[in-house]
């Protein structure tokens, strides 16, 4: 028998195309082409930031992206401020302040910083690669409405009402347990992050159902197989991503358990 | 991925004669011969008739030798590949430079020498074996190992293997941060595998004897880049 090294024979060097044209990213960001998919909208929205809760209350609503932004509590809309600077970065919302007087996006950028908003740079970075692709992206944790009498006035009238006191309750609750969570980045390497739902879908606040997956955004170091495992534990079948965003660019890895077939 | 079978026919053949039928035939074929390779450095030479060459290559063992000898045909085997034969599949008999033969227990402590990672290394080219997909080296992808669902002859890899010891902390510091990952990620993809991380756990057995690997355990999982670009409308990629 000839002896002949079958395995060198064997080109594996393919060019499997659309697989990883990331070479294609640092073109696009800078074309034209790229720029005129922002539209600048006539329909612009108006929120009011509100310091204590690190969010902003709707007070005019235009558009349809109201469907899937935001979260719902006794008839008002609130946001957070990864979508509050997403809508304002695509000129879709102005942003008040509590004596009524526009900010600028920098004032907002400048939020983000604040321990309280629950977010950071890079966190906003995938919220915002994702609401660009039309995924339904919310905060993991925090229900899209809750139940309740509405308000009666729409505009920065929570002052001293109950639903103030609930809202602050039960965001704060989260929101601490989110800073907790970036204290302890030398600990766990991931933190809590978005529940994802896929574009298209007939998404419904009152009833969103199950998110297509949960995207954990690493800091640090790839997670190691027990913090994966941890995690897997906790959210049962629902599917994980765990994302690394470094020099603006956004990556999304599986870690999934497999079992290889015993062959015949 | 699915597998890439190479030309027409080839998944027919494969179907028609199972890896572990011919590692089965390799096995008794060499316990028949007595066979017996000798330890030089981190290979293992065996000399063999034309039906054990045949079979080698068949079960994709060892990489055959060109040398001008006419009856016999030399091999040469991976460690893992020697150390299965010798210790899984007990039909290999190692000798050392005095020309005697060397325990199961003292070929361990050898190859541990050589290699410090062996134990896991092993666990993991085992543990693939045993499930009939054929093992061999990974290191032109920057890999371990690569596995094949068949004879490389009929198929492509699909996987491109790392193994690696449980507790983070892999003591050749692979894909210790996330730039690795993305490296390797990348490599594979673009030449059609998946990577697979073969988890191996020690469960605190310690690696003094070969007969500690049977408390090893073993996780499989898979490191995929997902691109949300391509995903949107279909649930089932996810």
């Amino acid at each position: 028998m000839d002896a002949e090294d079958w395995e060198s024979c064997s080109n594996d060097e393919v060019s499997v195309h659309g697989i990883n044209n990331d070479d294609d990213d640092e073109e696009n960001c800078y074309s034209s082409g790229f720029l005129s998919k922002l539209q600048f909208r006539k329909d612009i929205s108006k929120a009011v930031w509100v310091d204590d809760l690190a969010m902003a209350e709707v007070v005019e609503k235009k558009g349809k992206m109201w469907v899937t932004m935001g979260i719902v509590r006794s008839g008002n809309t609130y946001c957070f401020i990864e979508e509050t600077l997403f809508l304002i970065e695509i000129g879709a919302l102005h942003l008040l302040d509590e004596k009524g007087i526009c900010l600028s996006l920098k004032e907002v950028y400048d939020k983000l910083s604040f321990e309280k908003s629950g977010c950071f740079w890079e966190l906003f970075e995938v919220y915002r690669h994702l609401k660009s692709l039309g995924y339904v992206v919310g905060r993991h944790g925090i229900p899209w409405s809750v139940k309740g009498q509405k308000t009666k006035a729409g505009n920065c009238t929570l002052q001293g009402s109950q639903e103030r006191n609930e809202l602050l309750e039960m965001d704060s609750k989260d929101n601490n347990t989110i800073i907790e969570l970036f204290h302890n980045m030398q600990i766990t390497e991931v933190s809590p992050a978005f529940d994802v739902f896929l574009p298209n879908s007939k998404f419904r606040k009152s009833s969103p159902g199950d998110p297509s997956f949960v995207v954990y955004l690493s800091r640090g170091t790839p997670p190691s197989r027990v913090e994966i495992e941890a995690l897997e534990r906790k959210h049962g079948p629902i599917a994980l991503k765990f994302c690394h965003v470094e020099n603006g660019r956004v990556s999304f890895f599986s870690f999934d358990r497999v079992e290889l077939a015993v062959l015949p | 991925m699915k597998p890439r079978w190479k030309g027409k026919g080839s998944e027919a053949k494969a179907i028609a004669d199972p890896m572990s039928k011919i590692v089965s035939l390799l096995q008794s074929s060499m316990v028949q011969s007595e066979t017996c390779g000798l330890l030089s450095s981190c290979s293992v030479l065996v000399e063999v008739d034309a039906e054990l060459a045949d079979l080698l290559n068949r079960a994709c063992f060892g990489r055959p030798r060109i040398t001008a000898e006419k009856d016999k045909q030399w091999f040469q085997l991976d460690m893992e590949e020697a150390f299965y034969l010798c210790f899984s599949l007990r039909c290999l008999k190692v000798v050392g430079e005095d020309g005697c033969i060397k325990s199961n227990e003292e070929l361990w402590e050898d190859l541990k020498s050589k290699k410090t990672v062996f134990p896991v290394s092993y666990k993991a080219y085992s543990h693939l074996r045993h499930k009939s997909w054929v093992v061999r080296s990974g290191l032109q992808y920057g890999v371990d190992f690569v596995a094949y669902r068949h004879h490389p002859a009929l198929v492509h890899s699909e996987y491109a293997v790392l193994a690696l010891l449980e507790g983070g902390n892999d003591q050749n510091g692979r894909l210790r941060v996330w730039s690795d990952v993305h490296c390797t990620v990348r490599l594979c993809g673009s030449v059609a595998k998946t990577l697979l991380i073969v988890i191996v756990n020690d469960n605190c057995q310690g690696a003094a004897t070969p007969s500690c690997l049977e408390h090893y355990t073993v996780e499989e999982r898979t490191i995929t880049r997902w691109n949300p670009e391509q995903s949107r409308e279909d649930q089932a990629v996810l």
